[in-house]
């Protein structure tokens, strides 16, 4: 009975702790090649629709490319504390007529251009 | 009561001196006719249909038109009693302290007075129409049991609120003509002459004033009406067409001697699905998008509107921009959503996207205008061309007011939006009018820039007044209807005591 119970529990740890890994690692996630913009491009989850949005965004920056965008955005703050404080700022750019904040149409440009 | 009178029974060339006529016998002239009541005063309400709508009647209204697709002449309005009320959609708002303005980015802006002076007249204006209590802007506490209003970040744009003339459980909005009958029947002073067409309005011989009405009727009797004082209530393409056309004395027509009657025309642009408004949680407040009867009967829907401010700081006119339907999206929508959804840190899992549609304030365009043209109607009257035109200026001002929703939607994390057109030919392949017909006799003290004075009384002409939306000198974006019977009103009360 011990014996059952002691094997359950590292069972139930081995669980717990693939699933912190999974998280973690992002195991189960999207798989992207490195980049050299991981630092940036981490922070989206999901890069395939915001490589398809992205591509459009991109053409409304002209004379933009990979490295450029990354050294605009490093030093801003993270993503998700700029898109928020963009729209009250009045930074907030239209992409195929879509109204977004300007670092979310800069970060998706960069997922669409590696 | 008394019986409306038929020109086509009176005999040949019978005279009539009433104290005053009132020439159309739409929602001005009923409105009108109906202060009078018990003024002591004789009225005549001289309305060119009959009680129903009859064909050669409306294609007195057939004209031409150049300029950008516009709705034909005769498809707009309505002539028989009660005009285009016979047709209209019942939506009522009071034009904003803003719409009174002289501001530098609208150009021939400004009213010879400020709102407070039609303030006191939207009471009864409101009872006209039935619109019950005056709720308006205040709804969004009373409309709250039936959801939220949009939340929208610190900004420009704010929910606004239409109310409606009687539409309720199916019945139609306020007819004039049908509802007011027996009104116009029981005000003993007060005859209504149907199938009675002003064809001239005659001056003396000094063009200071109005000598007498040539009245005509389609089975060929003629009549003389020779009032005290006149009101031209027919609308604002035909208060221009008979001002134009009795240029028996000024031969430049009425009114006209600084050539701006029949300029200015305007109608409220109402172009389609303008923007899809995406919101993050799926959950937009029934009264976007549809009638919202409250307890007490008032019927309202929601629409979001530009502030004062944002319209003074951006130079943009007037809109009202309304929910319509839902919409799919595309994959590319889904991207842009999901993307943008994902950096606010918000579930867009249960986004829903709605088209939106509204209603814009057209600038003031002295080459939007009525002429007469070679063609004569059944009556030998000079049919009217209408030149129509929109600026870019109109749907760029208008694309800023909805971008500022857009970022006021990212700023409160609720929504998002995307605006549908660009470039002038999109704008147009979209476009839908109100038929609400403005301008062409504009209001302005200086007679320069005004074809009346502040109490609508034609300049140079002492006994002639025009009631309705061609006085506007600027047009707002709310429909015209209620704003034009407090205006009427206000007349009403000038007159009585001009006519005392």
């Amino acid at each position: 009975m011990k014996r059952r119970r002691l094997l359950s529990g590292l069972a139930a740890a081995v669980i717990v702790a693939s699933g912190g890994a999974a998280w973690k690692f992002r195991l189960f996630g999207p798989h992207y090649p490195a980049t050299p913009y991981d630092d940036l491009l981490n922070q989206i989850t999901d890069r395939e629709p915001a490589s398809l949005f992205g591509k459009v965004a991109l053409t409304t920056m002209p004379g933009m490319n990979a490295s450029r965008l990354a050294q605009a955005l490093r030093g801003q703050g993270t993503l998700a504390a700029r898109a928020s404080d963009d729209p009250a700022k009045g930074r907030v750019t239209e992409v195929s007529g879509w109204i977004v904040p300007k670092s979310v149409a800069s970060y998706a440009a960069l997922a669409a251009s590696v | 009561m008394t019986s409306f009178l038929d020109a086509r029974a009176l005999p040949k060339d019978t005279v009539l001196t009433p104290d005053l006529a009132i020439i159309g016998g739409g929602p001005a002239g009923i409105s009108l006719a109906l202060a009078f009541a018990d003024s002591g005063q004789n009225v005549l309400l001289l309305e060119s249909g009959g009680l129903n709508f009859e064909t050669p009647t409306q294609s007195l209204y057939q004209g031409s038109e150049t300029g950008v697709p516009y709705v034909p002449l005769d498809g707009g309005r309505l002539r028989y009693l009660g005009g285009s009320t016979n047709h209209w959609g019942g939506w009522c708002r009071p034009l904003d302290e803003i719409d009174f303005e002289s501001r530098d980015e609208v150009p021939h802006s400004g009213w010879p007075f400020t709102r407070k002076e039609i303030e006191p007249y939207f009471t009864r204006a409101q009872a006209l129409v039935e619109a019950g209590p005056w709720i308006y802007d205040a709804a969004d506490k009373q409309a709250s049991d039936s959801g939220p209003v949009i939340k929208l970040g610190e900004g420009g744009i704010y929910t606004s609120w239409f109310q409606f003339s009687k539409t309720r459980n199916g019945i139609l909005p306020t007819h004039f003509g049908e509802r007011y009958q027996d009104d116009l029947k029981r005000a003993r002073r007060v005859t209504p002459l149907l199938n009675a067409n002003v064809a001239a309005i005659r001056l003396s011989h000094d063009a200071a004033k109005v000598d007498h009405l040539d009245v005509a009727t389609l089975s060929g009797n003629r009549l003389t009406v020779t009032p005290r004082y006149v009101v031209l209530a027919a609308g604002a393409m035909e208060n221009a067409r008979l001002l134009l056309a009795s240029n028996d004395v000024m031969n430049v027509g009425i009114g006209n001697g600084n050539d701006l009657v029949g300029r200015f025309f305007a109608d409220h642009p109402i172009p389609r699905n303008v923007a899809t408004l995406v919101l993050f949680d799926g959950r937009c407040a029934p009264f976007y998008a549809n009638f919202l009867t409250l307890p007490n009967g008032a019927v309202m829907r929601a629409a979001l509107s530009p502030k004062a401010k944002f319209l003074r700081d951006h130079g943009v006119v007037g809109s009202l921009t309304t929910v319509e339907n839902d919409v799919k999206l595309d994959p590319f929508a889904t991207a842009a959503i999901e993307t943008t959804a994902e950096a606010l840190g918000v579930d867009a899992s249960r986004a829903k996207a709605f088209s939106l549609g509204c209603g814009m304030e057209p600038l003031p365009d002295p080459d939007r205008r009525v002429t007469l043209s070679q063609g004569r109607d059944a009556l030998g009257l000079p049919r009217l061309n209408l030149n129509m035109t929109i600026t870019d200026s109109d749907f760029a001002r208008f694309r800023i007011t909805l971008a500022e929703l857009g970022r006021q939607l990212l700023a409160a994390k609720s929504g998002m939006i995307h605006l549908s057109y660009n470039s002038r030919a999109e704008w147009l392949k979209a476009m839908d009018w109100g038929n609400h017909h403005m301008g062409t006799t504009r209001m302005h003290d200086d007679p320069e820039k005004g074809v009346v004075d502040g109490d609508a009384k034609v300049h140079g002409v002492g006994n002639l007044y025009v009631a309705g939306a061609s006085v506007f000198p600027t047009y707002g974006s709310s429909n015209p209807t209620m704003n034009l019977l407090a205006l009427t009103l206000r007349l009403g009360d000038h007159l009585r005591q001009v006519m005392a």
